[in-house]
């Protein structure tokens, strides 16, 4: 955690800031989807507890915590409690991991008597060597609670809705974890910071030792892997259980799938949870395609130097670089988020057979096509003068 | 005053000893339980108490073959597991009943 | 005491007390959830170790994927608490008990006999491996054990049929009637 207290305080405040942040998002995020809904659906949406109905998840979140605690009589206790405690935290662990901007450096100071520092606070929870199995291995418990949740409260519905939800999961891993070798062959490296690292600038290929520089396009992943990106941001919507892939929450078919017989505040639990598998899907195809936290065009140095020419003393410009870091990869994520909510309210719900084929008789095939290609295209091209 | 050295320096024996914990609370399992897919579950509970020791032996002798064992051992239960829960799910169409004494009817 | 010490000791705790509910719980679901935790339990005294890659493996294929598969089937049939968890006969049941505490009572002196003899372990022996592995167990899994590793791509291939001729057969999961 760290060298001195100085150090593990910071780094555990951190941890509980990037929590709190995922937990405020969410109303937010629900406004968003709401009025976005309601935008696309050519109605207005709540528009009328606060300006622009922004404080109706506020009266929500009252209307929750006021409801009757149902325990419905078939349910087993414990799992049934237990669920939704649980729907929280592989996301926000798994969130941890993502780089958020570039790290802050604090030169030693004097403080209580005695010298400090120098200290280097990295803008994430923590930094793993290998950040991706670590995500997709934290993520992928959240099945646990999806089938916790079915299986306790006792009700077929739930019942149904969990079992396809998690077969649904299993299925997409495959096809979420092969698009990503692509990206990971590429850039030689699990540690999602040194990925981040590898996109900086503009876009050059270089192939048998020689360079072709676009200096229109930044140097994204998106340009090299662009079949992977396809396959991975498809991938990560039947991660989320979000529509077109909703399959477990069919109202049509199950009334509302695992979470049947929720109501109040664990409802919301499980929806909280549903939002930070969409942070941490945004959150990763920002960091492999979109060159996570970097400025387009502009390396860290460059943005650092042009900070240095306003701010005054080096703690002032190593944060301020950070900050502007962070805006960018917030704007990054805010437009990937949005892309979730359009197309939930633009697609429509698949068939469960037709969701199965494209997941094993089509992701799967192109996802290791693209790796083939992509091992054959590095060893050649990397290796040939 | 007795040495706690065998509390506050944790070595290979550690490793080991709570890795051979873990196979008998495995091996118990297996024995005692009636269960199929329990009995399954403590198999693949004596196959992690074994990787772990894998590990420890890695890590302590400064070698990397041990991880690739428990690579190895990984793939194997995975395997193992696939097609030993679709055995179970066709004996259990066929009894509905997942208790291992009902097995003594194989013939049909 | 040190924070290592403290960590293996904790994660230790955590790692026996749940491998013991899979064996004691009557429920099988409880059992399988306790096992998940396990699992987890091991990963991180993985991480503990130094195999980044192993635990982010053991956490994505036992946790993430056998694991479910055990859960979404002990859900399927919707096995409640059952009448007869552990086998009955008391002789054959202590038998049993004294065969495990036999095994225990082996591997037990062979650890006690070589905690003498064998030299200690350095920890400059461990200094060897690389702090961040993945790269050289790739390089060490592709050159000296490719021949295992072939092998074990033929044998994931003859199981994947062998399940699906398992499904497709008659009284199979997806027999076609």
């Amino acid at each position: 955690m760290g060298q001195d207290i100085f150090e593990i305080v910071v780094n555990g405040l951190k941890l509980i800031v990037i929590f709190l942040l995922m937990v405020q998002a969410v109303p937010i995020l629900v406004w968003v989807e709401r009025r976005g809904s309601a935008f696309i659906q050519n109605r207005l949406g709540p528009n009328r507890v606060g300006p622009l109905g922004l404080l109706q998840l506020l009266a929500d979140a009252v209307k929750f915590l006021t409801k009757e605690d149902m325990l419905p009589n078939q349910a087993v206790r414990f799992l049934f409690y237990a669920a939704p405690v649980t729907a929280l935290i592989p996301g926000v662990i798994a969130y941890c991991a993502i780089p958020l901007g570039t790290p802050i450096s604090i030169e030693a100071f004097e403080m209580f008597g005695r010298s400090w520092g120098p200290y280097v606070f990295p803008m994430q929870g923590f930094d793993i060597g290998v950040g991706i199995v670590f995500v997709l291995g934290v993520s992928s418990l959240a099945a646990y609670t999806i089938l916790m949740a079915g299986w306790g409260s006792g009700n077929k519905f739930s019942l149904m809705g969990a079992l396809r939800a998690s077969a649904q999961m299993i299925s997409y891993e495959l096809a979420l974890g092969l698009s990503i070798v692509g990206i990971i062959m590429l850039y030689g490296t699990f540690n999602l910071t040194e990925m981040i690292n590898a996109q900086q600038g503009a876009l050059t290929y270089s192939a048998f030792g020689h360079q072709l520089a676009i200096p229109a396009l930044p140097n994204w992943g998106l340009f090299y892997q662009p079949l992977g990106f396809i396959l991975f941001f498809a991938a990560t919507f039947a991660e989320a259980n979000r529509l077109p892939f909703d399959l477990a929450e069919g109202e049509a078919e199950l009334v509302a799938g695992f979470h049947t017989e929720y109501g109040g505040f664990k409802m919301l639990m499980f929806f909280i949870g549903e939002y930070a598998h969409m942070m941490i899907a945004c959150g990763l195809v920002v960091t492999f395609f979109f060159g996570g936290y970097l400025v387009p065009y502009m390396t860290p140095e460059q943005v650092q130097s042009w900070v240095a020419t306003w701010a005054s003393s080096p703690n002032a410009v190593s944060a301020w670089t950070s900050v502007i870091h962070l805006l960018s990869y917030f704007v990054k994520f805010a437009f990937f988020m949005w892309f979730f909510i359009w197309v939930r309210w633009t697609l429509p719900r698949f068939r469960y057979d037709q969701l199965m084929d494209l997941g094993w008789k089509t992701m799967l095939p192109w996802a290791l096509a693209n790796t083939i290609l992509t091992a054959l295209v590095v060893y050649f091209a990397h290796t040939i003068k | 005053m007795p040495s706690t050295d065998v509390f506050t320096t944790i070595t290979l024996q550690h490793y080991l000893v709570l890795s051979a914990a873990l196979f008998m609370i495995g091996l118990t399992g297996v024995l005692l339980r009636r269960n199929v897919i329990v009995i399954m579950m403590c198999i693949e509970l004596m196959l992690n108490a074994v990787n772990l020791s894998f590990i420890a032996f890695s890590k302590f002798s400064g070698r990397i073959d041990g991880q690739i064992m428990v690579f190895f051992v990984l793939t194997i239960a995975a395997a193992e597991a696939a097609v030993g829960l679709a055995l179970i799910v066709c004996i259990f169409k066929r009894f509905r009943e997942v208790n291992i004494r009902f097995f003594e009817h194989l013939k049909g | 005491m040190t924070a290592d010490a403290f960590i293996f000791w904790f994660l230790s705790l955590i790692t026996l007390g749940s491998a013991l509910s899979v064996m004691l719980l009557a429920n099988p679901v409880y059992s399988a959830l306790s096992l998940v935790m396990t699992m987890v339990g091991i990963s991180a005294l993985f991480v503990t170790l130094g195999a980044y890659f192993i635990a982010g493996v053991q956490l994505i294929v036992y946790a993430g994927a056998v694991m479910v598969l055990f859960v979404m089937v002990l859900m399927l049939f919707d096995l409640r608490a059952e009448l007869q968890a552990f086998s009955r006969g008391q002789i054959s049941g202590a038998l049993k008990l004294a065969t495990v505490g036999a095994l225990a009572g082996l591997i037990g002196g062979a650890l006690l006999l070589s905690a003498g003899n064998v030299a200690e372990p350095s920890m400059a022996e461990a200094a060897k491996l690389p702090p961040d592995a993945s790269k050289a167990l790739g390089i060490v899994l592709f050159t000296r054990h490719i021949f295992g590793f072939e092998a074990l791509g033929v044998l994931l291939l003859v199981i994947a049929i062998g399940t699906v001729a398992l499904a497709r057969a008659k009284g199979g999961t997806h027999a076609k009637h």
